[in-house]
């Protein structure tokens, strides 16, 4: 029996572990040899709900870490189911982000080293590649759990206009990046004829699967890039303000066509 | 507390110029019910009526009282329904708890500790409550299959439509399943589509016979089995009076056919019976282009 005792904010740090090293040691060794502070310990301790700690303790197993993208994706703001419902999409994990990036770096590559030619081919890439990533961000080809996520109350609407956003929120730094090394207006007169693109495949899959309109976009824009290389050899024609006042006209209009038409997103389409 | 209902008025579902479905009318009610029929029969396109994934092309569908062809009724019924589709695929790379909890966040469970716990209540229903870490690609048919299955039943919901559950489900699990799916049926209205006769035997009170595109029966299971009364019987040989026949595990010959025998060794009519006679017990009632699943 020891003539002091433990005060009550001395034993709410023991308790709580909150206490130095040497406090601590302190605070053991007089329990030891007092009884009514060793009385006073249990009571302090808060009840653990062990139901509370299990569940922390399986998510720490179970729950998926969130990849990269979803991180950038809360950091921007979005709140975290949202963030997840994104990022979960095929288009955004692993492989398809590294292969994409690939593409248009190399693309980029070609058009600082190779002159007209190198341009011509950054010009036809870049712009198809975000309506190819939006495509198969919700394209039941790659999604194959298309028909049980459809039947769930969340909007599908909502959904592909996350992940499309995501995709030019993606496409943003990549100008940036790509304006290092190609010169020029070309890095950022591929952003209205790709954002173009996006709304077109958006209205399209109202009709057809997401990745055939992305593939048809595609195989047109390439062919028009190919007959414009040949007819002029030069790329003055994609970069003129008309022309990049039509691609504003065509996201427009595709964008219309895509809220009027919405319906569709909601069901199972013949396509399937 | 809704009271959960569906009822179908002369509905029809057309593909192009291919006829799915035709006149189906049917009131459904809490239970078990079964739909049987052989392959592109309708059953799919019936199941995705009921499960809101495609609209009907003639006649009304209602579902716990709201009509699927209004944007707000259709989302309130999907707030209430389970539905587990014949195929289903898994995003590459996902674990059982990553899938379901995917799903469990599509059903607007915002919160991370009660969406948590309800994925594990259902991942456990189904038989797998320690393999949440687990890849789903690496797991058997069966387990996938019950991965599957798991998101439907995630907030027990009033309506649950099942396409083949059991398919590749082993023997043991299946006893599982049928409970969990009875207890749920006691307040939900549980629609199965399956080719296991033992599973609607064992499980239903109700079952839907579909055969292109029509139904065929529908009524007590009891009802259906005693048709068959008086209709099977045992040989030594096929017999040709037989609507269908064939050599059993004891090596002799199980016969179904339409006409009543006595001259027989009569034995007791199973729902696999009353179904092939229902079907005729031929190739030759097979749909032919007309019907789509």
């Amino acid at each position: 029996m020891t003539g002091w005792h433990l005060d009550d904010d001395a034993l709410r740090r023991y308790v709580e572990r909150t206490d130095s090293l040497a406090e601590g040691a302190s605070v053991e060794q007089h329990l030891l040899s007092c009884e009514q502070c060793r009385g006073r310990v249990n009571p302090a301790v808060d009840v653990i709900d062990l139901a509370a700690v299990w569940g922390r303790t399986r998510d720490t197993v179970e729950v998926p870490r969130p990849s990269v993208f979803e991180r950038l994706l809360r950091a921007a703001g979005l709140p975290a189911h949202d963030a997840r419902l994104v990022a979960v999409a095929s288009a955004f994990r692993g492989g398809w982000l590294v292969s994409v990036v690939a593409v248009l770096g190399f693309a980029a590559l070609a058009a600082a080293v190779g002159h007209a030619r190198g341009m011509w081919l950054f010009l036809a890439v870049a712009p198809i590649v975000p309506c190819l990533v939006v495509a198969s961000s919700y394209d039941p080809w790659l999604d194959p759990a298309l028909e049980p996520e459809l039947v769930t109350p969340y909007p599908m609407l909502r959904l592909i206009l996350l992940r499309t956003i995501a995709v030019l929120a993606l496409a943003l730094p990549a100008v940036l990046l790509f304006g290092l090394v190609v010169h020029g207006e070309a890095p950022f007169a591929w952003l209205l004829p790709a954002v173009g693109f996006v709304a077109v495949v958006l209205a399209a899959s109202t009709w057809v699967s997401p990745l055939r309109a992305a593939i048809a976009v595609s195989t047109v824009w390439l062919a028009v890039v190919w007959l414009l290389a040949a007819r002029s050899g030069s790329p003055d024609a994609v970069l003129q303000a008309r022309a990049q006042a039509g691609f504003l006209a065509l996201a427009a209009a595709s964008f219309g066509i895509f809220l009027v038409r919405r319906r569709w997103l909601h069901q199972l389409r013949p396509w399937r | 507390m809704v009271t959960a209902s569906i009822s179908l008025r002369d509905v029809g579902r057309t593909f192009g110029a291919t006829r799915a479905l035709a006149g189906i009318g049917l009131d459904l009610k809490p239970g078990v019910i079964g739909l049987l029929g052989p392959n592109g029969a309708g059953k799919t396109t019936l199941l995705r009526l009921l499960a809101t994934a495609l609209p009907p092309t003639q006649g009304q569908v209602s579902v716990l009282g709201l009509d699927p062809q209004v944007p707000a009724e259709r989302t309130g019924i999907r707030r209430q329904l389970g539905y587990l589709p014949q195929e289903i695929g898994f995003p590459r790379g996902f674990t059982a708890f990553a899938f379901v909890d995917y799903i469990a966040l599509l059903k607007e469970w915002t919160e991370p500790a009660a969406r948590h716990a309800e994925v594990r209540r259902v991942l456990g229903l189904v038989g797998l409550p320690d393999l949440g870490p687990k890849r789903i690609r690496a797991m058997s048919g069966g387990q996938r299959r019950r991965v599957a299955l798991a998101q439907a039943l995630l907030g027990s919901p009033l309506v649950l439509i099942l396409d083949e559950p059991t398919t590749g489900v082993d023997p043991e699990q299946r006893v599982t399943l049928r409970t969990v799916l009875a207890e749920i049926a006691r307040t939900s209205i549980v629609v199965l589509s399956t080719h296991q006769t033992e599973d609607v035997a064992a499980l239903c009170e109700r079952v839907i016979v579909l055969d292109r595109g029509r139904i065929r029966y529908d009524g007590p299971v009891t009802d259906l089995v005693g048709q068959a009364a008086g209709r099977v019987w045992l040989a030594d040989e096929p017999d040709p009076a037989a609507k269908v026949s064939w050599r059993t595990g004891t090596g002799r010959y199980r016969n179904v056919g339409t006409r009543l025998r006595d001259d027989v060794e009569h034995v007791e009519p199973s729902l696999e019976d009353a179904y092939l006679l229902l079907r005729g017990g031929s190739a030759e009632n097979e749909p032919a282009g007309e019907a789509a699943s």
